[in-house]
């Protein structure tokens, strides 16, 4: 968008125009002269004196008057062909001519310069919404500033840095450009730096400095200076229009406002991240230490029981107490292994050792490790013996079983058994777990594996919530899939699926 | 007191302390040592006859230390493992440990590794016959009951059966299990013996869903159960 703000010079061109203006109205009125007064001749040179007030201007329209009411005399007032006047009242018709042909062009270039003047304006408004819209679609302190560097550049056709104060070291400054091969250099810096002291210690007015070349330009808002822009030219010294400069501290004042408001918003933004953060972060360690410490009561209480009290209990309280603390030391010991392997799973350092292994092993090996719980538990197992092999690391799957068959013996009730069925579906081997528990409310099915995720029940089910999302962790480092789904009939079917074993008979061997 | 020494081998404290206790109470003469360093020291001192042996030594590995205790004794080794480290118990066990614990283990599994350890030094060679519940191995015979119904083995069969009795209460790697059935050239066969001793698990046990006999030791190897 390029606005022409030059003021119009001489153009002897208008005169030339008024001049044959006045030679055709003159030829016209020759031809009409049979058929018409005089007076009414002078309307045609009456329309050449509004037309060139409207089109050429004042000086024009003047000439053209002037030139009309000494042809009109000429040619058309008796006696013909010569200056002199006969009857008076014909030098009412030059002046009356002269004057409103001086009038109507008064009037015609005043509207003409506020037609110039609005759409100027027009343009000028047009211009600031153009980069106000700019800004409020820029997301970044980097895009705003170069849509503002490449707005000023495109209106003025200079270059434009914004030097901003450095955030980690705010007596250094850094420049922004939307003109990657610009030079900037020392003396921009020292300039910029100079400027930006200059305005911190007191405000002054803005004013361009007369025949340079870069213009340092402190962008400045209520809270003070900001930043500085400036304006280079390579070639010429810089020079605006009392207009330009008009509109170049319009697009200041926008632009230090703007920017300074970006960079505060960017700074709550990034405090109260960390404040989320933080709270997280403590939730997490508050809900870690009491799932430490709570099997440890059981522990150290029947311990201290056996202890001090042992000699008032009889054989059944001690078995029961130290069955007690039997299955809280192994629920300890299960939430270590969790929050071993999630830290291990954290930090990508989960190492897989693959070898062939049967799923009946391996469900073996998981129900074994849950111990006693697993042994009060009615268990459904069909596990079809000519299963092929699974190529996987068995310690971890086994955890990531154990992880499932806890979070099944959680949620269901004494009485009700749990499946464990395998089987295998399109080359793969697929494990499912049922129980008949509560079951999970459908908008929380894709979120049962996120960590530290909990079905919201107000009973005793302990844990922080990681075990699932660990077993999704480890079924997936496999190449495996795991989701769940409500059973028909009640609780929840957990569908683990893992390629089966496809090493050729030969090949199969351990890896160490 | 029995006759039988057991060295315990671990730079814990508690733990020498839970394990000495244990023992004790029944009847084993303990001997304990800190680091790798005591712990060869102390077997050519004492010549235990079971030596527990944790992994996590300070000075030297225990995976280096039954190396090296191997190179002139064959005293059975039971190491001490944590989960996660698999490949750790694999690589002792390979290195000539006979059994393995991982921690933390109850006072069961302790006493069962322990007595099956003893009892390769223990069984003459006029007992071999193994008994464990209804299943009857007579190996001087070649006869194998169940509830004294005689139950057909193939060689291979036969020879696996007889292996694991061997080593009765202990694990045996796939590999060792292999090697002595098959041969050295059948160390990686996996799917065969896995085949061998499905077929096994379907004539001896009463579940072979659920064995009760032999037992599977994911990713490591077989146990015979013997008590």
């Amino acid at each position: 968008m390029n606005m022409k703000l030059g003021r119009a010079g001489i153009h002897w061109r208008k005169y030339i125009f008024g001049l044959c203006l006045v030679v055709a109205g003159t030829i016209l009125g020759h031809l009409v002269q049979t058929f018409f007064d005089p007076t009414n001749i002078i309307m045609i040179y009456l329309l050449c004196v509004t037309v060139s007030a409207v089109f050429w201007g004042l000086g024009p329209s003047v000439f053209v008057a002037v030139a009309g009411v000494l042809t009109f005399d000429f040619f058309f007032v008796p006696p013909h062909h010569t200056l002199a006047v006969d009857d008076t009242q014909y030098l009412f018709t030059f002046i009356a001519l002269l004057v409103v042909g001086v009038i109507i062009s008064y009037l015609t270039s005043r509207t003409r310069r506020q037609t110039e003047e609005a759409i100027r304006k027009e343009k000028e408004t047009s211009a600031l919404y153009t980069l106000g819209h700019d800004l409020a679609i820029a997301s970044s302190l980097d895009s705003y500033i170069k849509a503002i560097t490449r707005r000023v550049r495109e209106t003025f056709g200079y270059d434009v840095i914004v030097f901003l104060p450095d955030e980690k070291n705010t007596r250094n400054i850094r420049p922004y450009t939307d003109t990657p091969d610009i030079s900037i250099d020392n003396t921009d810096f020292t300039e910029a730096l100079s400027t930006l002291r200059r305005f911190s210690e007191n405000k002054q007015d803005i004013n361009l400095q007369q025949h340079s070349k870069s213009q340092y330009l402190p962008l400045v808002t209520a809270r003070g200076i900001i930043g500085i822009m400036t304006l280079k030219n390579p070639g010429s010294p810089i020079e605006l229009t009392s207009e330009q400069e008009q509109l170049l501290k319009a697009y200041i004042d926008l632009a230090a406002v703007a920017i300074e408001g970006i960079i505060l918003a960017d700074q709550a933004r990034y405090a109260q991240v960390i404040q989320e953060t933080e709270k997280l972060q403590n939730a997490l360690l508050n809900a870690i230490s009491h799932d430490l410490k709570t099997p440890l009561v059981s522990v150290i209480g029947v311990l201290s029981s056996l202890q001090e009290e042992g000699m008032h209990l009889d054989e059944n309280a001690k078995e029961n107490l130290i069955q007690v603390a039997r299955e809280e030391a192994d629920k300890l010991n299960h939430l270590i292994s969790n929050l071993l392997d999630e830290s291990r799973i954290e930090a990508g350092a989960i190492k897989i050792t693959k070898q062939p292994v049967e799923i009946q092993d391996l469900v073996g090996s998981a129900l074994e490790q849950l111990g006693a719980r697993a042994k009060r538990h009615r268990f459904k197992i069909e596990i079809p013996p000519e299963l092929p092999f699974v190529y996987v690391d068995v310690g971890l799957i086994v955890q990531a079983l154990v992880n499932v068959i806890d979070n099944a013996l959680k949620y269901s009730p004494q009485d009700t058994p749990i499946e464990i069925k395998a089987q295998t579906v399109d080359e793969q081997l697929q494990i499912e777990i049922i129980d008949m528990g509560v079951g999970i409310p459908p908008q929380d099915i894709d979120r049962i594996f996120d960590k530290f995720y909990r079905i919201q029940r107000p009973d005793n089910v302990s844990g922080t919530g990681m075990g699932l999302s660990i077993s999704k962790g480890i079924i997936e480092a496999h190449g495996g899939y795991i989701e769940a789904n409500n059973h028909p009939g009640g609780g929840t079917v957990i569908r683990i699926s893992l390629s089966s074993d496809k090493t050729p008979f030969n090949e199969r061997k351990f890896t160490e | 007191m029995s006759d039988n020494k057991i060295l315990i081998v671990d730079d814990e404290g508690a733990i020498r302390r839970f394990l000495r206790v244990t023992l004790k109470a029944h009847d084993y003469t303990v001997f304990e040592a800190a680091s790798g360093k005591e712990a060869i020291s102390s077997t050519a001192d004492n010549k235990p006859d079971v030596i527990i042996l944790d992994l996590g030594l300070p000075d030297v590995d225990g995976v280096e230390v039954t190396r090296m205790i191997r190179e002139w004794s064959q005293i059975p080794i039971i190491i001490l493992s944590i989960r996660g480290s698999e490949s750790d118990k694999i690589a002792a066990l390979d290195a000539g440990a006979d059994d393995y614990l991982t921690k933390p283990f109850g006072v069961g599994e302790l006493l069962a590794r322990v007595r099956a350890s003893l009892r390769r030094i223990n069984v003459a060679a006029n007992e071999p016959v193994f008994t464990s519940n209804d299943l009857v191995v007579d190996l001087a015979q070649r006869r194998v009951t169940i509830n004294d119904n005689d139950i057909q083995l193939t060689p291979n069969e036969y020879e696996l059966l007889r292996v694991l009795v061997n080593h009765a209460g202990k694990v045996i790697t796939h590999n060792h299990l292999l090697r002595e059935v098959w041969g050295p050239e059948y160390g990686n066969e996996f799917h065969m013996l896995h085949v061998n001793i499905s077929n096994l698990r379907h004539k001896i046990e009463p579940e072979p869903a659920r064995p009760k006999f032999i037992i599977t030791e994911p990713g490591v190897g077989y146990r015979l159960k013997a008590d």
